[in-house]
């Protein structure tokens, strides 16, 4: 991906704005910060920005009239609205003038970096490749089959749907309501540790007999797959 | 629809109504009577009328009888005596008036005018006004048989003005008791209702003193009269309900307050201990990933109770389309797979697959929970049953686990929030104890209902849905 793309966030919650910029910035892109939807909408019309990051509630314009506003020039960008309020209404009404996707506050940094990074993706990403390799590991995404070392490794259908994700977006940390989100069509909060018992059951199968270990588990946030630094 | 509301007044009250229809009633009653006595009163004197001009008529025929010769006016003058205000005329059959009297009505026209009747009988008497007076009178004609060889017309009249002046006078009376009676009426049917709303205002005394500090007071019912008991007895109904949705939401608060406090303190405390003193890097990551673990439950708290909260407070928000319930529970087993493999149990499902009208996202949630509750209390080796079912009204889908009884104490407690079976302790990765409230929720904003029972061996909650075709 190119690390050079320019995000613009318009949030009025001078802490909540300061750290998405902060978090946002660290995971390599260029973060520009409107406090009001006044500003948000002048900034967004006057120069280009990859994605725009809107919160729904802000002082003198808020996110829905600004996002009319922009969506009135033409403008495509994606953007993601971001609701304190998670009703179906505030949703729809979002997603029907033209937001992209919609995060409901109080939301995990983890998942809004991931929903940031699939709104990116879904304009230019080859999602017609048919071969990821990491490391050892080999995905055939035609023949939904993987190797490890040269070594069949078999895998129930989810099972593979769950690596593919990790392949994917290697290196991102994907919190556990992406993953059931994507894999299982499972939008909403489940009380169990399904996932992280999914999680184990596909390590055993690909890390437990092969070194390095791929699947890493970042505590609080989520899995991730990657080549180890060390 | 707003047009329709401009229309809709508010309806007259009970007092101006009783009073309304008692004051008619007594009105129509009243005019009845007055008409009716009027008519007997009117009978009576034609009557009275109509025998004395009888009297003085065969007085007359009497008195032509004795002087033969018709032309003895004295004597005619003389057959009437003792009688006031009282006219006859006498013709011979060529029309010549053997006798007029010296005032009163012109009664040769009026002999002439009417054709002959009999006076006793009471027939053809007419009334006529003449030089403002009013009069009674009939004309006869008498005679050609054994009586009287000669046939004569006698026309007799009295002056009835004084029973007319009586009539009017007994009307006009008649009109004054009527009025009296009707203002007596109405001001006591209305003091009847005043005095009769006292027990109302009194028991509307007593429901204004019920503050919500007070909601444990309940109105007696037998302390008013027997019309309001099915009221009162209603409004007890009603007040136990409010307090009991009081008291849940009460205790819903100490509960929110309670769930949110400890993890508060717990970061809070870990916190402060961090910073107490100098620690390395390793230390401090070690304390932020403490937290955001924290954070993370309580962030999940938070959105279970704001989801709990929408679907109660408005539970149309739903998006119906027509889910295939099989399909739904298979693609849930499908979710919890790796988990029922890890924890060593089966699921299965048993029933016909058919649509049900309902919201997709939410159904999946409600069934979800049921599922995971239900893997949670099962032991390894022992198979979860889904079962799908339709009677005519209801979609009935049912998960049965086998397991311990649960207690039928708990049992009603099950779908309350924050409720944990006791025994089991606040495992990690579990939420707070909202997830059958959730069910419950999401059931009932379909205008479904959900139960649970528990034997020795088994324990089932019981999903009913309305049918698609409602």
């Amino acid at each position: 991906m190119d690390l050079t793309m320019k995000l613009l966030v318009v949030e009025d919650e001078p802490k909540t704005a300061d750290y998405v910029r902060q978090g946002l910035m660290e995971a390599g892109f260029v973060v520009d910060l409107a406090r009001d939807g006044a500003d948000g909408l002048h900034m967004a019309t006057g120069e280009h920005y990859d994605l725009i990051v809107l919160d729904v509630m802000l002082p003198s314009l808020d996110g829905r009239q600004v996002l009319q506003s922009i969506r009135a020039t033409g403008n495509q960008v994606p953007v993601l609205f971001l609701t304190a309020r998670s009703s179906v209404d505030d949703r729809v009404q979002g997603l029907e003038m033209g937001a992209d996707d919609y995060l409901v506050k109080p939301f995990a940094f983890s998942e809004l970096l991931a929903r940031v990074r699939t709104l990116l993706r879904r304009g230019g990403a080859s999602l017609s490749q048919d071969r990821i390799q990491i490391a050892d590991l080999v995905l055939d995404l035609a023949r939904r089959r993987a190797t490890r070392d040269g070594h069949r490794v078999n895998l129930t259908s989810k099972e593979f749907a769950l690596l593919e994700l990790l392949a994917r977006r290697q290196g991102e940390v994907l919190p556990r309501s992406l993953i059931a989100s994507q894999v299982w069509d499972m939008n909403f909060d489940s009380d169990t540790n399904v996932i992280d018992v999914a999680i184990r059951r596909l390590r055993a199968k690909i890390d437990d007999n092969f070194e390095p270990k791929l699947i890493q588990t970042v505590r609080g946030m989520g899995y991730t797959l990657d080549i180890p630094d060390d | 629809m707003t047009d329709r509301f401009v229309f809709l007044r508010r309806p007259a009250s009970l007092s101006l109504r009783v009073t309304g229809l008692v004051g008619i009633a007594m009105l129509v009653v009243f005019l009845i009577f007055s008409w009716v006595s009027l008519r007997l009163l009117d009978r009576h004197f034609a009557g009275m009328d109509e025998e004395e001009l009888g009297v003085i008529a065969s007085s007359v025929i009497r008195a032509l009888s004795e002087v033969q010769d018709g032309s003895d006016a004295q004597a005619l003058r003389r057959a009437v005596r003792g009688h006031h205000g009282v006219y006859y005329h006498v013709a011979d059959a060529t029309g010549k008036a053997l006798y007029e009297p010296k005032d009163g009505p012109d009664l040769a026209r009026f002999a002439h005018g009417v054709p002959s009747a009999t006076v006793a009988a009471g027939q053809d008497m007419t009334i006529w006004e003449e030089d403002g007076r009013t009069y009674r009178g009939g004309v006869i004609v008498a005679g050609g048989d054994g009586e009287l060889s000669e046939v004569y017309t006698i026309a007799v009249a009295m002056d009835i003005g004084g029973h007319l002046d009586f009539i009017r006078s007994f009307r006009r009376i008649q009109w004054w008791i009527i009025c009296g009676a009707m203002c007596i009426v109405i001001l006591m049917s209305w003091f009847a209702v005043r005095w009769g709303h006292i027990p109302i205002r009194r028991a509307n005394d007593k429901v204004r003193a019920i503050t919500s500090s007070k909601l444990y007071l309940r109105l007696d019912p037998t302390s008013v009269p027997i019309e309001l008991e099915e009221t009162i007895a209603s409004f007890n109904d009603m007040l136990g309900r409010v307090e009991d949705g009081f008291e849940q939401l009460a205790n819903f608060s100490a509960d929110i307050a309670h769930e949110l406090r400890t993890p508060v303190t717990n970061v809070m405390t870990q916190t402060e201990v961090a910073l107490g003193q100098a620690r390395s890097a390793a230390e401090y990551r070690e304390v932020l990933y403490s937290n955001l673990e924290e954070f993370g439950r309580l962030n999940r708290t938070i959105n279970d109770m704001l989801f709990l909260a929408q679907t109660e407070n408005d539970p149309g928000n739903l998006n119906l389309e027509s889910v295939n319930l099989k399909e739904t529970v298979l693609g849930l087993f499908d979710y919890f797979e790796a988990l029922v493999e890890e924890r060593e149990v089966k699921l299965e499902i048993r029933g016909p697959g058919f649509p049900v009208h309902a919201d997709r996202e939410m159904l999946r949630r409600a069934l979800s929970n049921l599922i995971s509750n239900a893997i949670r209390y099962t032991a390894s080796g022992e198979t979860i049953t889904v079962r799908l079912s339709q009677t005519d009204r209801d979609a009935v889908i049912s998960v049965e686990n086998p397991g311990e009884k649960v207690p039928p104490e708990e049992l009603s407690r099950i779908f309350n929030r924050f409720y944990r079976a006791s025994g089991s302790a606040h495992r990690k990765g579990e939420g707070a104890g909202l997830g059958l409230a959730i069910v419950k929720s999401i059931v009932e904003a379909h205008g479904g209902s959900v139960s649970a029972l528990s034997d020795e061996r088994l324990t089932k909650f019981h999903v009913l849905l309305p049918s698609t075709n409602n």
